[in-house]
């Protein structure tokens, strides 16, 4: 257990300073810089510009730049954004929240909606199987931009049941969010799901839990879910990356506040402090998420208990 | 058995799963819903369509235009710019006086103003927003380059107060009736300092500031003792608006449906078939708002071959059918534009109308005449082997990919190669024009004082795309930012525009219009003198549409 949790750690370390790193070098390689761009219309001299990168630190080379990123990060302190002053720790907070509901309540859609695509299309009788095929492949296909203007053009303009504007974290406002997010995570999910459990039924284990006749749902839940489950968990828990990019479209669709927002404008901007903040908090919330993934999976999964627990 | 049993489990979990989401959500709505304030609307609150998401909304420090559709109303200026005739006007300043050198500029403030939070607006307010602008630890992004060659401030008593200029700046006047320059609490600004303020705003003007969510939303209340307002504000509105929730609709798909659905009263920036489709309704109005400032134009290099020769831009303009590219993207929604600035911008010259008109046989000709012949039957015109190949470099904002493709269209039929390099954002665009490898590009940049000019045409601008130098045009455009006088200006600004286009340095496209609609239960709605910001003071409620 002691090792385990060491090991992973350590993963989580490497993970952070991978991601602070590759940050640090993608906002550096792409062109312009947040003072050049602010500046770009005003009017400001040459020399007014680099009086203010130079105020900034960001005329020093960009090994020094680098190091100094590294050593404020260390001590906890992950900088001010370079566009509104503001600290990118408060920055950061303010939109937090709003992300996290957004993206726990898709998750709960999309796995839910997921199992049963993937339960239907593996195990259900040809026409439900067809149908559910149908239906993951289709969602597959969707992209999450057009299913939100088609929800809201069906559910708030036609039908006028929910409100376009998602304005706070609400039953109300998160329904159409959450769902349209949910449904568009269920694809893959469901796809991975049906995948595992074609695999199953085919298992020596399940054709002798069969004919020692034990009843259907026994089967499905304590045996077949039992063996792939575990490799399900772990790979819902993949999914964290498509949330943040879809978060991010979801967020702009109905108007809610949300990390996505934030670090697209702050890319756009070349606000490195608060990019790289974004991105740590991301590389965190990934080694967290995968982490209690494979606890839970070991959970479910005695297998994978012997190799790393 | 089986089979149903699956059959079964599978519908069962469909059907529990909107159980599920509604039981999540209500979780979700316990553990993180913390009460707000202001989730009641009041009895006459309506909800403005922003189309932006600037990362910061301090009027002093930040620069987008956005930020001034809700702060122009939270704040008053020393001045104003009358909407129609674009004079100016009284604002905080009853009067002012300008020295005979245009050195020193003497503002007599208005007595018995209170800011929103009842401190009283004076001299030493003035001095304490001139101060936090030229700050250096400010990083002003817009005011402080406003205020031109802005040198000192005197007060002279408590109502009046004096700007001292190191060398004559025309636009000052100009600048100061912008909400950059807006006159903000001092007791607020000390209180807040530079990083907060921005979510605590104190003005003077007829909106106050009542909660500021980042990335969410603004909610302005009316100024129940707001009477110092300037001429255009309508001070006997019947039913004036109570609150204004401004939220962000920075994707262009979703602004029709939120007015559709009511979930908006105002919005701007539609695109241009989606306001076409409003304007049938009977619940909606359309608003079209020209604004002052640049066109949407194409910026020619003239330092690349073949751009660098003037027959060819003005061939290239000729062949050019600016009207067809008006009815297909814009839907006839906006002028056609003939010169560096719009026709609703002051000093707009429209003798501009007479250059380049549309005609592919005037353009045939001068190409061949320059010697340029298909000579190896490719359909693209050649000149010693070289064909006439443009690179364009194309944002992907402000309909200039639509643009981009029809001129590539209209020139292919002219015997021109196009090719579009398009750009994400302005960092790309930059880098684009910095890697000098282009022979267009398209920019412009709003404004009602034509020395936006300068930041472009300046042979040693910034953002002298064209690589432009002429001793003339300096001259001009530097004149013109130092004299005062409207007809010495008027004289300057028709000269630089009959220049630019004699040279042939843009391709102008379409005067900038912003497609505003708003629902009925409105009415009232007009936008100041610069074409953005919406005069909030003067909407009144019509009642339930």
């Amino acid at each position: 257990m002691l090792r385990f949790a060491v090991q992973r750690a350590l993963s989580a370390l490497f993970t952070l300073w991978s991601a602070a790193t590759l940050a640090f070098i993608a906002l550096r390689l792409a062109p312009g810089d947040a003072i050049v761009l602010q500046l770009a219309l005003s009017g400001a001299t040459e020399s007014q510009i680099a009086a203010r990168r130079a105020a900034l630190g960001l005329d020093l080379p960009l090994g020094v730049q680098y190091l100094n990123m590294l050593s404020r990060l260390l001590r906890g302190d992950l900088g001010v954004s370079l566009v509104n002053g503001r600290a990118v720790t408060a920055l950061i907070g303010e939109q937090l929240e709003a992300t996290l509901a957004l993206a726990i309540g898709a998750l709960l859609v999309g796995t839910l909606l997921g199992l049963a695509l993937g339960i239907g299309a593996a195990l259900g009788g040809h026409w439900l199987q067809q149908l559910a095929q149908a239906l993951i492949a289709l969602l597959l296909a969707t992209p999450v931009y057009w299913l939100g203007i088609l929800a809201i053009y069906v559910f708030s303009v036609w039908l006028g049941w929910l409100p376009s504007i998602s304005r706070d974290n609400s039953l109300q406002a998160l329904l159409l969010p959450c769902g349209v997010l949910g449904v568009a995570l269920s694809g893959s999910i469901g796809q991975m799901a049906a995948a595992g459990l074609h695999e199953a039924k085919k298992a020596p284990f399940v054709q002798t839990a069969r004919a020692k006749g034990l009843p259907v749902h026994l089967i499905v839940w304590r045996h077949m879910l039992s063996a792939y489950g575990g490799a399900l968990i772990s790979l819902i828990g993949l999914q964290s990356g498509f949330l943040i990019s879809g978060a991010l479209v979801t967020e702009s669709l109905f108007t809610r506040r949300g990390i996505g927002q934030l670090l697209l404008n702050a890319v756009n901007g070349r606000d490195y402090p608060v990019v790289q903040g974004v991105v740590l908090l991301s590389a965190l919330a990934y080694s967290l998420l995968s982490t209690l993934a494979d606890i839970l999976a070991a959970w479910r999964d005695p297998r994978l208990r012997r190799q790393g627990l | 058995m089986f089979r149903n049993v699956l059959r079964t489990a599978f519908l069962l979990s469909c059907a529990s799963i909107v159980f599920l989401v509604c039981a999540g959500s209500m979780f979700l709505l316990n553990v993180l819903t913390r009460p707000i304030a202001a989730a009641q609307p009041a009895a006459s609150r309506i909800v403005y369509g922003l189309t932006l998401l600037p990362s910061g909304f301090d009027p002093h420090i930040n620069a987008s235009a956005e930020l001034g559709i809700p702060l122009r109303s939270v704040y008053d200026t020393l001045v104003y710019r009358d909407p129609i005739t674009k004079a100016f006007v009284p604002g905080l300043a009853e009067r002012w006086e300008i020295s005979p050198d245009g050195l020193i500029y003497t503002f007599y403030l208005r007595r018995g103003v209170r800011f929103h939070d009842g401190e009283p607006f004076n001299a030493l307010a003035v001095a304490a927003n001139l101060d936090r602008i030229t700050a250096p630890e400010t990083r002003s992004q817009k005011a402080i380059f406003m205020l031109g060659s802005f040198e000192r401030y005197i007060v002279r008593d408590e109502y009046t107060i004096e700007l001292v200029l190191k060398a004559p700046f025309a636009p000052l006047l100009d600048s100061l009736s912008q909400v950059y320059l807006g006159i903000a609490s001092p007791k607020a600004l000390r209180e807040y300092g530079t990083d907060l303020y921005q979510l605590h705003q104190v003005g003077t003007g007829p909106y106050q500031m009542v909660e500021f969510i980042p990335g969410d939303y603004i909610l302005l209340r009316r100024n129940p003792i707001y009477r110092w307002a300037p001429p255009f504000y309508r001070m006997d509105n019947p039913a004036p608006v109570e609150e204004i929730e401004f939220r962000f609709f920075t994707d262009p798909a979703t602004r029709a449906p939120a007015l559709e659905s009511g979930a908006v009263d105002i919005i701007g920036e539609l695109a241009p078939l989606d306001a076409l489709a409003l304007a049938r309704r009977d619940d909606i109005a359309l608003l079209p708002q020209p604004i002052p400032g640049m066109p949407l134009q194409f910026l020619f290099n003239t330092a690349k071959a073949p751009t660098d020769r003037l027959e060819v831009r003005r061939a290239i303009i000729t062949a050019t059918d600016r009207v067809a590219i008006i009815d297909s993207v814009f839907q006839q929604l906006s002028p056609v534009a003939y010169g560096p600035l719009t026709a609703v911008t002051p000093f707009y010259e429209p003798q501009v109308k007479q250059y380049y008109p549309h005609s592919r046989e005037v353009a045939r000709r001068t190409l061949a005449e320059l010697g340029y012949m298909d000579n190896n039957g490719d359909k693209i015109l050649d000149l010693n082997g070289v064909p006439l190949r443009l690179i364009v470099i194309v944002p992907t904002w402000g309909y200039a990919p639509q643009v981009a493709q029809r001129l590539q269209s209209q020139w292919r039929e002219q015997g021109i190669e196009a090719e579009l390099r398009q750009v994400p954002n302005l960092a790309g665009l930059l880098a684009a024009v910095q890697s000098g490898d282009y022979h267009l590009v398209a920019f412009n940049d709003f404004g009602a004082d034509p020395s936006v000019l300068n930041n472009f045409y300046l042979s040693d601008a910034r953002n002298n795309f064209m690589r432009v130098s002429n001793a003339n045009l300096d001259q001009w455009l530097r004149q013109a930012v130092q004299t005062s006088d409207p007809a010495q200006r008027q004289n300057f600004y028709t000269g630089v525009q009959g220049l630019i286009m004699d040279q042939a340095l843009i391709l102008p496209i379409r005067d900038y219009v912003n497609l505003n609609a708003h629902r009925k239960r409105i009415s009232g709605l007009a936008f100041d003198a610069y074409g953005w910001f919406p005069l909030l003071a003067n909407l009144t409620l019509v009642g339930d549409d």
